[in-house]
């Protein structure tokens, strides 16, 4: 026990006397993230709120064949603009958002009291015209309602008639669930920074050793392999919790700074403690999955070649609960990465985690990091550890 | 003292594998320096990596101080002190640093640490680069901490695979001179060479190793006998079947 942390306190005093390594993780790494996830979210509510407010530009064709409707839209906080020479280009090269086109025939049909068409002209797989296609859609409907019920009316006809079923909408989604939605990325992000934090210190100290020839001499010494292993892995273990608290830090001040962001986050200390909780098996698993590679790598080179893979790992489960979303079930939270990804969504959106969750939860990722440890402690004894070339 | 019996050692390479070491057997006496000399790839370095415990011979074995290397692995590794191929050294620690941490590693106390360091920094004259990080220090200075290292323990058994590689001539007198007061200590002392010159200098038994054998055993006038050869160095080539690998 005393030789395990006499490793580990060897290895970060090594990594601080370091420090321009150590200035790159603690300090430009927690500032990245409130500079994300702020400059984001700002980023994304100043869009939504101009694309919602602001006076929307439509270029129409044939404008001529309906001046009502024109001049209705108008008064819509729409501005009319004249078409383009090509419209299908103007779409397709992205200079217009939605282009409306009205059918010569518009104002026959009008007087005929039959449908009048109109077509809208956009690019559905182009998220950007999303809300300026919905926002004239609705603005054209509204219209067709309105004139339709005159209609009924003049005819001595209730519009209630034409409506069999009322729909309206209950929503139940609160302002922090809204900022889930916001911030779905939000949990990659702490896992990642959990998985990283101690990465590059936990390949460095068995692979890196190894290649700076001093991994042979410190095996020729009384301690135990697993000794030694294990307090390389503590020493990473201690530098990616800093790295997190810090994280955390920033993440919660940055939140208290910016008081008009629009939605409130839970970030009380509390929430910020059961966070970090949430992410220490992600830096155990982290720090032994990447000892187990170390020490099975022929460098440095070869063990961080695999890095651009494992990064992929805390991704996969947002991107996969992004295409087949799936409702909250035990044995997720028994799934690394994706029991950290729904764990902090449910932080974040202040829901409530049952003792259950909590126990499955912390004995499902401490027991992934326990055995990989016990497979890193395997590699360790290895002979060919040591040799390097 | 260190008692090695029959060691075999093979590695499996892609094309098949190698027969590193294969039968070697001698034995080294407390207040003696016992050499292996052989030329690069003789299977020097694996031999003494079974005697540190770093590999498992494939049969043979291996005794120090009346321990067995894989039965009492620990109880050997207190009793060796080691000086490897690989010697770095942590460039961020102070030399007094990396010492110290090894002394830690063998559970030595802070008083007892500090104490040895006084002593080996004034063998291997080093007071004055002790405190400095290691980071631009020369071959020599990195050597004499790896020593230092590896001398923390004050062991009773000191292996050293070739400890004067890379040294000038300076610094390669000095360290020849603190092998013979190791010697003079009374500790049993295993080194490899593949220098001949410096072997018969300072050894006061020499196994001769080749292809993963022991080609000769004994002292260097022993082995003029034995090979009726006058010339040392002729005495050797003979010994080995070949010039080749092996240096003046």
């Amino acid at each position: 026990m005393k030789a395990l942390w006499t490793v580990a306190r060897k290895e970060l005093t090594d990594l601080f006397r370091d420090r321009r390594t150590v200035l790159i993780s603690l300090v430009m790494g927690p500032m990245l993230m409130p500079v994300l996830v702020l400059g984001i979210g700002k980023l994304a509510t100043n869009r939504m709120e101009s694309q919602l407010e602001k006076p929307l530009e439509v270029p129409v064709i044939g404008a001529q064949n309906a001046p009502n409707l024109v001049a209705w839209l108008e008064g819509q906080n729409i501005v009319i603009k004249p078409a383009p020479a090509d419209p299908e280009a103007a779409i397709r090269d992205q200079s217009q958002d939605v282009i409306l086109s009205i059918d010569s025939r518009y104002g026959q049909q009008w007087r005929g009291s039959q449908a009048a068409a109109v077509q809208i002209i956009h690019d559905s797989s182009r998220d950007d015209s999303r809300i300026p296609v919905e926002r004239l859609e609705t603005l054209l409907q509204n219209y067709s309602q309105t004139v339709g019920a005159l209609r009924l009316v003049a005819r001595g006809v209730s519009p209630g008639v034409v409506q069999a079923v009322r729909v309206e909408h209950r929503d139940l989604a609160t302002p922090e669930s809204r900022i889930g939605q916001i911030l779905s990325f939000l949990p990659y992000m702490l896992i990642l920074v959990g998985f990283i934090g101690g990465a590059a210190l936990v390949i460095d100290v068995t692979a890196g050793e190894r290649e700076r020839q001093s991994l042979e001499p410190l095996l020729a010494t009384p301690a135990a392999r697993t000794t030694i292993m294990s307090g390389k892995i503590a020493a990473a273990c201690v530098f990616g919790l800093i790295n997190l608290v810090l994280t955390m830090a920033m993440f919660k001040l940055s939140f208290q700074l910016a008081p008009t962001f629009g939605f409130k986050l839970d970030v009380s200390y509390w929430a910020i403690a059961r966070i970090l909780l949430v992410l220490v098996p992600i830096v155990l698993i982290s720090t032994t999955l990447l000892t187990v590679i170390a020490a099975g790598a022929k460098s440095v080179k070869e063990a961080q070649s695999y890095m651009s893979l494992l990064m992929l790992l805390p991704m996969l489960p947002t991107i996969i609960l992004m295409v087949n979303p799936v409702k909250n079930q035990l044995w997720m939270l028994a799934t690394p990465f994706l029991a950290q990804n729904q764990m902090i969504l449910k932080l974040v959106r202040g829901e409530g985690i049952s003792a259950l969750e909590w126990t499955v939860y912390l004995l499902a990722g401490f027991g992934a990091g326990v055995v990989l440890w016990l497979i890193a402690a395997r590699r360790y004894q290895h002979e060919r550890l040591a040799i390097s070339g | 003292m260190i008692e090695v019996q029959d060691l075999h050692k093979t590695f499996a390479t892609k094309t098949g594998s190698v027969k590193a070491v294969q039968g070697v057997s001698f034995s080294a006496r407390d207040g003696e320096i016992t050499g292996l000399l052989g030329p690069n790839g003789a299977g020097k370095t694996t031999t003494l990596r079974m005697l540190y415990t770093l590999m498992a011979p494939d049969s043979g074995s291996v005794r120090v101080d009346q321990f067995d290397v894989q039965r009492d692995a620990e109880a050997v590794r207190r009793r060796l002190g080691v000086l490897p191929d690989a010697r770095g050294v942590y460039k961020r620690l102070t030399a007094r640093e990396n010492i110290a941490y090894f002394g830690r590693l063998h559970g030595m106390s802070e008083a007892a640490i500090a104490q040895r360091i006084e002593v080996l920094s004034e063998a291997l004259d080093m007071a004055e680069v002790l405190d400095r990080q290691t980071e631009g220090f020369s071959q020599g200075q990195r050597t004499k901490t790896a020593i230092a290292r590896a001398l923390v323990h004050d062991p009773k058994n000191v292996i050293l695979d070739e400890p004067t590689n890379g040294l000038d001539v300076m610094t390669t007198r000095a360290m020849r001179d603190f092998l013979r007061q190791l010697r003079a200590e009374g500790r049993c002392v295993i080194f490899s060479s593949h220098i001949m010159q410096e072997v018969a200098a300072l050894c006061d038994r020499i196994v001769v190793i080749a292809h993963g054998r022991v080609m000769a055993e004994g002292t260097a006038d022993e082995l003029r006998a034995h090979t009726g050869e006058q010339n040392l160095e002729d005495a050797f080539v003979k010994v080995i079947g070949s010039e080749e690998g092996l240096h003046a």
